[in-house]
C-alpha cells in the first residue's frame, strides 16, 4: 500500500499487478510478519493473552509513538528528516494540559487549539525549510529546540489536570467511551444498544489511529501535493522539471508532520491527564520514530514508503519490548536483545540487495 | 492490523470490568504499622493504608524507567540480590525487572501489563511525578500494591518510599553555610539533576530555602548536570570558565565529575555538598586537608529493597504508612573511613550508601558492584 505513486505501469502489465505490489511492499510485509510474530508470542504466553484488557493496554501505549512515527514518515518520504517531531509532540502535550479542561465546549475548543498548534508548528518548519532553504535535519533541530523551550515555558514542572472523564473514555474501549458520555444507550445506560455490542470491545485509541490513517493520510497521499511529496523524494530535479508544485509539497509534508505529532501529544496528555516538558522523552520519541519508519520499510533516501507502514513499524518496536514483560531476560541484557532484534528487523529490508540484477539499482 | 476480538470473552470481560468498578482496594487504617523503625511515616499526620491480606508467595515486578547510569544498574542488582536473600526468597515466587526508558506511555503500559498478568506488587521509579491515575485506578481494582520510590508521584493514593529530598537539599545548604564560616556573600555553584524530576526539584527547593534565608546575599549560579559525571563535569567546566571563582558548590549528583572539573581548572578546593559516589568520597578523603570540605549524602540504590519489603508487608495485610521516610545516610569529611563508608581500592562509579541496618537490609555496595569493580580496576 505504500508507494506505487509513480509506479511503473509497463512492468506491472508484464509481471502481474499483485506480484509487483508485493515486491514493492516487501519491507512492509516483513514488518507485518514481525509484528504478528512478536505480538502473537506475547499474547500466547500472557496469562490474559488475546483479551480485551491486554488489547486496550497495548493500544494505549502504542498510540503516541505510532502517531509520531507517522509524523516522521512524511518528511522522510520527502528525503529529509524531522528532528522536531518529539519536541512538537511534547509542546502540544504541555499545551493540552492547560487547555483541555472545563465544560464540553472548552474541551472541544481546547482540542482544536492543540491540533492547530501542532499543525502550525509543522507549517513553520516547512516555511524554514522552503523559504529559508535550510536542510530539514538542521532546520528541525533548531525548531525542535524552540518547541521544547516553549513547552518548558508552558510547563516548567510537570502538572496540569485534564478532564478525568475524557481521560478515562479515551483510554478504554468504545463501550466505556459510550458509557461515560451516555451515548448509544437503550434506556438502561450508555453503550447498551444492541447494534453497538459487537464493536463495544474495540479500544478507542485503535479507532482513532485508523481514523487518522484513513481520514487524513490516505486522502492526502492521493492528492497532487501528496504524490509530489513522493516525487520530490524520488528525484527532486525531475519533479521540478515536470512542473510539480515542489514548494507546496514540502510545506504540506512538514505541516502534516506537525499535525500528526500534535495528535500524538494531545493523546499523551489525555492518557496521563497531565503535561510534562520531558526533554529526554522528546528525544526518545524522535529517535524511535525514525526507527519505526525504517522498520516499516520506508527508505531514509526518500521517495518510497508510507505512514501506515510506519505505524506497523512502531507496533513492531513496541511489541519487542512487550515480550520482556513475559520472558525472563536479565534486565541489563534487555537493551542488548532489543538492539539485536531491531538490527535483524532493519536488515530484512536490506535483503533486496541480494536479489538485484544490476548493482546500480542499489543506489536508488 | 490487530486481531479480531473473541466477542463473547470481550463482552464478559466488559461486564466484569463494570461490576468491579465499585470495589476500591486500600482502605485508610490507623497506625502504627510493622517495624516502625524501618517504615517510618513521613510526618506525624501521614495516613496509613491497608490492603486485603493475600497469601504468599507473591509475584513482584519492578518497572524501572531510565536505565544507563550506575545508580540504576546498582538498584537493579540490589533488587535481584535482595530477592535471593533468606527471608525474602520464600516470600517471592517471581521477580520480574523491566526498564522502559524515559517514555511515560511505555512505563504506564508495562505497569498495566503486570496488573493484567496478575502480579501482586509493582515497585517502580516513576518517569514523571504525574500521569499515573489510570494505572493506580486499575491497581486498586485488582488489589495490586503499587510502590513508587526514589522519583515518587504527587499523589497520596499509593504507598511510596523515599528519602526526604527537601531535607537532603537543606542538609547540603546547612553544611555549606557552616563550612563557609562567617562569609555571607559571594558566588555558589548549584549543579542540578535531571530537569522536570521531583527529586531534582525538591533538593533544589530545600537548598534554596536554607541558603536564601540564612545568606540572601549569595549569588547562586545554576547549571544542569543530569546527575551524570560526564555532563556535570562539562557543565561545571563551562561555569568555571564564565564565572571564574565560586565560594562553595552544591552538586546533586555526578559529584566526582564536578570535583574533577574544578581540579582541571585549577580552581581552589571549596566547601561542597554532593552525592555518595565512591569517587567523590575518595576525592574528599584525599583533599579535605586542602580545603575540599565535602559532605556526601546518599540517595541509596538500596531504597528498592525497602520498597520491596514494604510491598510484601502490605500484601500480608499490615497497615502501612502512605509515605515512608527512609533515614538519609550522610557522611562528611570528618567521618569518612576507608573500607566502611568508602572504598579507596574500588572503582569511582558506585554509590557507597546501600545498606539499611534498621530494616534488616544488609547488602553492602561492594558486594553488589565489586564484581564489576574488579574488572574496571
Amino acid at each position: 500500500m505504500a508507494d506505487a505513486a509513480l509506479s511503473t505501469a509497463p512492468r506491472a502489465a508484464r509481471g502481474g499487478t499483485l506480484a509487483l505490489r508485493l515486491r514493492q511492499n516487501a519491507g512492509l510485509l516483513g514488518a507485518i510478519g514481525l509484528f504478528v510474530l512478536f505480538y502473537g508470542v506475547y499474547n500466547l504466553y500472557h496469562p490474559r493473552g488475546f483479551s480485551q484488557q491486554v488489547l486496550i493496554q497495548n493500544a494505549n501505549e502504542v498510540f503516541t509513538i505510532a502517531l509520531v512515527a507517522m509524523a516522521q514518515t512524511v518528511p522522510v518520504i520527502l528525503g529529509g528528516l524531522d528532528l522536531s517531531v518529539g519536541a512538537v509532540m511534547t509542546l502540544v502535550n504541555c499545551l493540552a494540559s492547560h487547555l483541555v479542561a472545563g465544560g464540553p465546549g472548552e474541551i472541544g475548543l481546547g482540542i482544536l487549539a492543540c491540533l492547530a498548534a501542532g499543525t502550525a508548528f509543522g507549517f513553520l518548519n516547512g516555511c524554514v525549510v522552503v523559504y529559508g532553504r535550510i536542510q530539514p535535519i538542521i532546520a528541525t533541530l533548531a525548531t525542535g529546540a524552540i518547541a521544547i523551550g516553549l513547552a518548558l515555558f508552558l510547563r516548567p514542572k510537570p502538572g496540569g489536570k485534564l478532564d478525568a472523564d475524557l481521560s478515562w473514555a479515551m483510554t478504554n474501549s468504545l463501550g466505556d467511551f459510550a458509557e461515560t458520555y451516555g451515548l448509544f444507550g437503550d434506556g438502561s445506560g450508555g453503550g447498551q444498544a444492541p447494534w453497538f455490542q459487537p464493536i463495544a470491545g474495540i479500544p478507542v485509541p485503535l479507532v482513532l489511529l485508523v481514523l487518522v490513517a484513513v481520514g487524513v493520510w490516505m486522502p492526502f497521499r492521493r492528492t497532487l501535493t501528496g504524490r509530489t511529496v513522493y516525487a520530490v523524494g524520488s528525484a527532486e530535479g525531475a519533479a521540478f522539471m515536470s512542473g510539480l508544485p515542489i514548494a507546496r509539497a514540502k510545506l504540506a509534508a512538514f505541516t502534516m508532520a506537525g499535525f500528526f505529532a500534535g495528535v500524538g501529544g494531545l493523546f499523551l496528555a489525555i492518557q496521563t491527564s497531565t503535561g510534562n516538558a520531558d526533554i529526554p522523552q522528546a528525544g526518545a520519541y524522535t529517535l524511535n520514530s525514525i526507527a519505526a519508519v525504517v522498520i516499516g520499510g520506508t527508505s531514509l533516501l526518500g521517495g518510497t514508503g508510507g505512514a501506515v507502514a510506519s505505524v506497523i513499524g512502531a507496533l513492531v518496536l513496541r511489541a519487542i519490548s512487550f515480550n520482556f514483560r513475559i520472558f525472563d531476560i536479565p534486565p541489563l541484557m534487555q537493551p542488548l536483545v532489543e538492539g539485536l532484534v531491531l538490527l535483524a528487523a532493519v536488515s530484512l529490508g536490506a535483503l533486496r540487495a541480494l536479489r538485484t540484477r544490476n548493482r546500480l539499482e542499489l543506489f536508488r | 492490523m490487530m486481531r479480531s476480538l473473541r466477542l463473547p470473552a470481550a463482552v464478559v470481560a466488559g461486564l466484569l470490568l463494570s461490576t468491579a468498578a465499585a470495589v476500591a482496594a486500600p482502605k485508610t487504617a490507623s497506625g502504627p504499622g510493622p517495624e516502625p523503625q524501618c517504615f517510618k511515616p513521613w510526618k506525624a499526620d501521614t495516613k496509613y493504608m491497608q490492603w486485603p491480606k493475600k497469601d504468599g508467595p507473591y509475584r513482584v515486578a519492578i518497572v524501572n524507567g531510565f536505565v544507563g547510569n550506575t545508580w540504576r544498574i546498582q538498584m537493579i542488582q540490589t533488587a535481584k540480590a535482595y530477592a535471593e536473600q533468606p527471608g525474602m526468597k520464600e516470600r517471592i515466587k517471581e521477580l520480574k525487572v523491566v526498564s522502559t526508558g524515559t517514555d511515560v506511555a511505555a512505563q504506564l503500559g508495562a505497569m498495566e501489563d503486570f496488573i493484567n498478568q496478575g502480579y501482586d506488587a509493582i515497585v517502580t521509579i516513576a518517569v514523571a511525578p504525574d500521569g499515573f491515575d489510570r494505572v493506580i485506578r486499575l491497581a486498586d481494582r485488582n488489589n495490586v500494591v503499587v510502590v513508587p520510590f526514589d522519583n515518587v508521584l504527587d499523589t497520596d493514593k499509593v504507598m511510596q518510599v523515599n528519602e526526604d529530598q527537601l531535607e537532603i537539599g537543606r542538609i547540603a545548604g546547612r553544611h555549606i553555610l557552616k563550612e563557609l564560616g562567617s562569609k555571607r556573600e559571594g558566588k555558589i555553584l548549584e549543579v542540578r539533576g535531571l530537569p522536570g524530576n521531583s527529586v531534582d526539584r525538591d533538593r533544589h527547593l530545600g537548598f534554596r530555602e536554607v541558603v536564601e534565608k540564612e545568606a540572601p546575599k549569595f549569588q547562586i549560579i545554576e547549571i544542569v548536570g543530569n546527575w551524570d559525571d560526564g555532563t556535570s563535569q562539562k557543565a561545571t567546566a563551562d561555569a568555571l570558565a564564565v564565572h571564574g571563582r565560586f565560594d562553595a558548590v552544591f552538586t546533586q549528583g555526578g559529584s566526582t565529575g564536578t570535583v574533577r572539573a574544578m581540579m582541571d581548572a585549577k580552581h581552589p578546593f571549596v566547601p561542597m555538598a554532593g552525592e555518595s559516589e565512591n569517587g567523590y568520597r575518595k576525592l574528599i578523603a584525599e583533599h579535605a586537608k586542602d580545603g575540599l570540605k565535602g559532605l556526601s549524602y546518599g540517595q541509596s540504590a538500596g531504597l528498592v529493597a525497602i520498597s520491596m519489603k514494604a510491598a510484601l508487608a502490605a500484601l500480608e495485610g499490615n497497615p502501612m504508612p502512605q509515605l515512608i521516610s527512609v533515614p538519609i545516610p550522610v557522611e562528611d569529611y570528618t567521618s569518612l573511613k576507608a573500607g566502611v563508608n568508602y572504598w579507596p581500592d574500588l572503582t569511582d562509579n558506585f554509590f557507597t550508601a546501600n545498606a539499611f541496618p534498621a530494616c534488616g537490609v544488609n547488602i553492602s555496595a561492594p558486594e553488589i558492584m565489586a564484581k564489576d569493580a574488579q574488572n574496571v580496576k
